[in-house]
């Protein structure tokens, strides 16, 4: 175990144990019937004093019915200085509760089992509900989630967090806005302040059109960390091919 | 701020009636009527019913929509309270002859 490693252990040690990747992307509640996809994601964080975390996954996913999405990704982390390694396969389905429009709130369901590959930590179960509002061309999002370890070595909490974004629907091919995501520890009881993780920043989407029903759409943030237990800066980025 | 969070989890959607609906139909790879007139201001269902033998996708940027329409079926798409003005919408799967507007007055 080098150095690096000793320094990101201890720093986790310090952090709450919902500690989101880098990668981590803002959830929709709707879904599109037929659609699959091939998805990217990737993220890069960094605190004073600790080597860089880059996170990723590539995954696969097929809209099943109007209601239900469901897709399989296969993750991996690098640590600065270190090799790419595989970190978990994680199993994610989304379900489309109300239709877009149909309320004032859209609503949907996000249930995501994960099984890393330190199998110490068992298997990691995120779930909760995912909102979506919109006034004119400005889009709001709220996804609020719980997380537990499931068959884990240590003894499991359910923690909170949270993400949201707020989007202007200028192009198709280019809309601006703001991304945020949090994690505050235990559900029922938070942590202090500074163990606390909440970042947010500017944020850019699109969707290119490729003829013959295939489309890239792609999302990216960079994100600062507005509370001691965060990052001070993170960059994350989701590409999907739709076909 | 938990309060906050509290209410939104606890508050399901605010339900409220849509009393007016709009037909729009596929057929042939081209959406009946390709213009269609909606009222400003008030909320609406249009009923996209796809008589073709191959799935469509109802997508508008403008609108914020994109629904899979399968083959020989009908899909509710909720709308509105719109402004006054031009919508363009077309069919993602056959965009060469897809088209419409929706004109809100």
């Amino acid at each position: 175990m080098n150095r690096s490693y000793v320094v990101l252990m201890v720093s986790l040690m310090q952090a709450p144990l919902l500690r989101a990747a880098p990668s981590d992307y803002v959830f929709l509640p709707s879904v599109s019937y037929g659609e699959r996809e091939f998805d990217f994601k990737a993220g890069s964080s960094r605190n004073p004093g600790e080597p860089r975390q880059s996170a990723g996954s590539l995954g696969f996913g097929y809209g099943a019915t109007q209601r239900w999405f469901t897709e399989i990704y296969g993750k991996y982390e690098r640590l600065q200085g270190e090799g790419l390694r595989f970190d978990a396969w994680e199993w994610e389905n989304k379900f489309q509760v109300t239709e877009a429009g149909e309320y004032p709130v859209d609503l949907g369901f996000i249930v995501e089992l994960e099984r890393p590959q330190d199998r110490s930590e068992g298997y990691e179960l995120r779930a909760g509900p995912l909102f979506q509002t919109e006034f004119g061309r400005l889009q709001l999002n709220l996804n609020l989630l719980v997380e537990r370890h499931i068959q884990a070595a240590s003894e499991p909490d359910t923690e909170f967090g949270y993400q949201w974004q707020a989007k202007y629907r200028w192009q198709p091919h280019l809309e601006y806005g703001l991304q945020g995501f949090g994690e505050v520890a235990k559900w029922n009881r938070w942590g202090s302040a500074d163990t606390q993780t909440h970042r947010l920043g500017p944020a850019v989407f699109g969707k290119l059109a490729m003829g013959d029903r295939q489309v890239i759409r792609y999302n990216a943030a960079w994100l600062f960390g507005v509370s001691e237990g965060a990052p001070g800066h993170t960059f994350r980025m989701q590409a999907e091919y739709e076909f | 701020m938990r309060w906050m969070f509290a209410i939104v989890l606890l508050t399901p959607p605010l339900a409220f009636a849509v009393d007016t609906e709009f037909l729009l139909v596929i057929r042939d790879h081209r959406f009946e009527p390709q213009e269609l007139v909606v009222p400003a201001g008030k909320k609406f269902k249009l009923v996209v019913d796809n008589r073709d033998l191959t799935a469509e996708e109802f997508e508008s940027h403008a609108l914020n929509r994109e629904k899979v329409v399968p083959a020989n079926s009908r899909v509710p798409v909720f709308l509105g309270p719109l402004a006054p003005g031009r919508y363009p919408f077309f069919g993602e799967f056959h965009e060469k002859t897809a088209r419409g507007t929706l004109v809100v007055r």
